[in-house]
């Protein structure tokens, strides 16, 4: 089995091996709670993870680089509220201009992080735990005891989450679900092919090889924390529109769902490895576990966490063991393969 | 005869007082393998470092094409065409060979064409004539493997001199003579390949020019059919021996601490053999990658060895951890006083009494503060360590003074053996004194000590005995009257046939 597995490529394998426990996981809960496989679960699902499968893939481009953003939740709640009041306040605005503006707000977080990581050079977790709190604050000044409420938004925002753009049988395939989905291909594709994000990888991979091949880490940093913004930003915007009413608590533990969502996904939580579509599988399997745990009547409420913690615990340290396997079976069976030809040569 | 690709004219290289490159000059020509060759600390790192941009020279200048130029950093001596590959690869192991080749690409766009990119892999694989499949990850290959994607790389940017430092040190016999190929070849389309070696035999090998240096001088540079191994070896460790490297008298007893027989592991040293009497000092001899340091390591239990025995005091005893090492008297002054040494950050008192702390302990299981201070003060006026209290942070003397803090939290285990590791690298002179003093003072009041170190003199100066490894081979102990410089040398490079010398 593992012989066979050993030829294909790790990430591949990684998302065969994700959407076979995403699989088990389904097939488990469907016996245990009735009425359980329907449309209303992927529906449910699925706009949930429209708003997390943006936050993980963001996650994902800082944790490439070997670096780690607590801060996603606060950015979320601050650019919903501040994309919440924006169109209260202009309610013509051009529905565009408003996703723009949504992204800009998280990039310029993300710039403010990236800026004390690549250039001052404190750790990231230093950094995006003091933002963290940091944002939140400004969040709860900026809000000024006031919180958004969906009757001030327009009626094209708070509908657009649910329009159903397509039906396969019972699954309504929705447009933000949708949208997130397409986004989290692109970005899969830019990191698999622009050059600059291979500059990303070989940041994580390798720090300083990095240096001696002339990548300049420092703009490379600040950049994947400014492209990791704007997507949470973004997330922002579809938190807004899932949910129109906006507090100041909105987005909180994001941070702890995000990690472990890119992380259940396969990406190193020393860079250099990953990918999105991996963090989005990750985010959609933290989810299921979620929902369906609010439905299993054996474990209560206060469990869900523990049950959260123990599934990246495993996940990561299967995923350790099962690679640290693979390649050595891979090196020995390259090493064959040369005796061979050696003595045949 | 055109201009050399790269020379350096008069450099010199000061880092703070000491002074690493002194009037160096040299000319790197197209299509020559040039080896350089020298001691450990003699000057080649900052020699390379000062052709890669990594350094500026203190004075003189670098020039390229006859041009003179500086090198603000590595990115300026790529674009120029010079690139450095060294023992340890810098690649990326997350990414596979065809991405590692051409990480540092520039132009071409946004967009990477793999197809195209994998392609041109294929063919700087086959210029280099390695066998290797471009699309697996660099985590999977063999040093020499990484090395030729190193290489290859290189070549993708156009080099036009290449540096590689010692990079056959950790390779098998086959590698390595792979690796002198792919220079020689390199050579041949034109590359001017710098080549850095302790292994005398392959420089001849691969070399068309040799030049020697020595304490950040330059020696000489010869037509390698106009030199041989004895010249070559003469000229690396041809200083005056200061007075103050005078060796002092032996205190040998009859009674035998350490008797070490086949000691080996596998793949890192063999077949080590000696004994060591109290009051006797055992000096290490040989370059880097010698492997003393293992043998260090697994006296100490940290890497314990495969096979071999170990007889200590009359008894046999087989070392499996540091714990047990230092339970039976053992203790290992590490070369590394950042890694493995010393607690930085953390007060001299507490640092010196850390590999003893259960002697320190009250009734209640406190830590009693007023004996760590009283032994920290004793050890501050033995040793001579130079700070106003014993509160201070390790992280705040100088080097010679760590080195004495690190020296007092071993002494004050008492133990009968002590390994000592490279004890006076980094420190100025005046310490180094009076490290050696206090080595002679451990012996003489009847301690056993062994002292591994690459600075001949010193070797000369303390052993009482010296033995000289060579990549994991014992090549032979010298009695202190038989061995001098060149002796030691010869057999550290493998010049000397270790028969002869045990005879």
């Amino acid at each position: 089995m593992m012989r066979a597995l050993s030829n294909l490529n790790p990430q591949t394998l990684r998302i065969i091996a994700l959407l076979l426990v995403l699989a088990l996981v389904i097939l488990f809960f469907s016996t245990q709670i009735s009425n359980y496989l329907n449309g209303r679960l992927f529906n449910r699902i699925s706009s949930s993870v429209a708003i997390m499968a943006l936050i993980a893939t963001a996650q994902t481009l800082v944790i490439l680089t070997r670096n780690i953003d607590l801060s996603v939740g606060s950015v979320v709640g601050f650019t919903a509220f501040a994309t919440g009041s924006l169109i209260a306040g202009l309610p013509d605005l051009h529905p565009l201009l408003l996703v723009s503006y949504s992204m800009l707000v998280g990039a310029c977080f993300g710039a403010f992080n990236g800026f004390f990581v690549a250039y001052a050079r404190v750790p990231a977790i230093i950094v995006t735990l003091a933002t963290m709190a940091l944002f939140r604050s400004l969040l709860v000044e900026f809000a000024d005891g006031k919180s958004i409420t969906s009757s001030q938004l327009p009626q094209w925002l708070t509908s657009f989450p649910n329009t159903r753009l397509f039906e396969l049988g019972q699954f309504q395939f929705r447009a933000s679900f949708v949208i997130a989905v397409v986004i989290v291909i692109a970005v899969h594709i830019a990191l698999q092919r622009l050059r600059v994000a291979r500059k990303l990888y070989a940041i994580g991979s390798n720090p300083e090889a990095a240096e001696m091949a002339g990548i300049n880490q420092k703009l490379t940093v600040f950049f994947a924390f400014v492209c990791a913004g704007a997507l949470t930003g973004l997330a922002g915007f579809m938190f807004l529109a899932r949910f129109g009413n906006i507090t100041v608590v909105a987005g909180l533990g994001f941070e702890l769902k995000s990690v472990a969502a890119a992380v259940v996904g396969g990406v190193n939580i020393f860079g250099g490895s990953g990918t999105v579509f991996g963090a989005l599988i990750g985010a959609v399997l933290v989810d299921l576990i979620e929902t369906s745990l609010v439905r299993w009547p054996l474990v209560s409420e206060f469990w869900r966490e523990a049950v959260l913690g123990t599934l990246i615990l495993t996940a990561v340290a299967l995923d350790a063991v099962v690679m640290r396997r693979l390649v050595a079976l891979r090196a020995a069976k390259h090493h064959e393969k040369r005796e061979k030809e050696v003595s045949h040569g | 005869m055109t201009a050399p690709v790269l020379s350096l004219d008069h450099v010199s290289k000061r880092f703070g007082s000491t002074l690493a490159l002194s009037d160096m000059s040299l000319t790197l020509h197209a299509g020559e393998v040039h080896a350089i060759v020298g001691e450990n600390g003699a000057g080649k790192s900052t020699m390379i470092k000062t052709m890669t941009g990594i350094h500026q020279p203190s004075e003189g200048t670098v020039s390229v094409d006859g041009k003179v130029r500086t090198i603000s950093g590595s990115q300026t001596a790529r674009e120029l065409g010079i690139a450095a590959i060294y023992q340890e690869p810098m690649v990326f192991p997350d990414l596979d060979v065809a991405e590692n080749i051409f990480i540092s690409q520039v132009g071409g766009g946004w967009l990477q064409n793999k197809a195209k990119q994998r392609r041109d892999a294929e063919v700087l694989i086959e210029r280099i004539g390695m066998d290797l499949d471009v699309d697996r990850a660099a985590s999977g290959l063999t040093l020499a493997e990484q090395q030729a994607v190193e290489i290859a790389r290189a070549l993708s940017q156009d080099v036009r001199v290449l540096i590689m430092d010692e990079p056959t040190a950790s390779l098998s016999a086959h590698e390595a003579e792979q690796l002198r190929r792919i220079a020689r070849q390199l050579a041949a389309d034109g590359v001017a390949v710098v080549y850095i070696s302790h292994r005398l035999e392959e420089i001849f090998e691969v070399a068309d020019r040799v030049t020697v240096i020595r304490d950040g001088e330059h020696i000489s540079t010869r037509l390698i059919t106009e030199t041989d191994t004895d010249t070559m070896i003469a000229e690396m460790v041809g200083r005056e021996v200061g007075n103050y490297f005078a060796k002092g008298e032996s205190y040998a007893r009859d009674e035998l601490i350490l008797s070490v027989k086949g000691l080996s592991l596998d793949g890192v040293f063999e077949n080590i053999d000696f004994e060591l009497k109290r009051g006797e000092v055992l000096a290490m001899a040989g370059l880097i990658g010698a492997r003393r340091t293992d043998v260090a390591l697994a006296l100490f239990g940290i890497h314990p060895a495969t096979a071999g025995t170990v007889a200590y005091k009359g008894e046999p005893l087989k070392i499996t951890s540091p714990k047990q090492a230092m339970d039976a008297g053992i203790a290992y002054v590490s070369e590394d006083r950042r890694k493995l040494g010393l607690a930085m950050p953390i007060a001299i008192r507490a640092n010196i009494s850390l590999a003893t702390l259960g002697d320190f302990l009250s009734k209640f299981g406190l830590i009693n503060r007023t004996k760590e201070s009283e032994t920290a003060h004793h050890f501050r006026e033995r040793l001579n360590i130079r700070t106003p209290d014993v509160e201070t942070q390790v992280e705040m003397l100088s080097g010679g003074n760590q080195q004495k803090v690190m020296l007092a939290k071993w002494l004050n285990m008492q133990p009968d053996l002590l390994i000592f590791d490279e004890p006076t690298r980094g420190i100025d002179v005046g310490a180094k004194a009076e490290v050696h003093d206090l080595i002679r003072d451990f012996v003489r009041e009847g301690g056993a000590a062994i002292v591994i170190s690459s600075d001949l003199p010193e070797v000369l100066a303390m052993g009482d005995r010296i033995l000289v490894m060579r990549e994991g081979e014992q090549m032979a102990i010298l009695n202190h009257e038989e061995a001098n410089q060149e002796r030691i040398m010869a057999l550290a490079t493998g010049q000397d046939d270790p028969g002869r010398a045990a005879a």
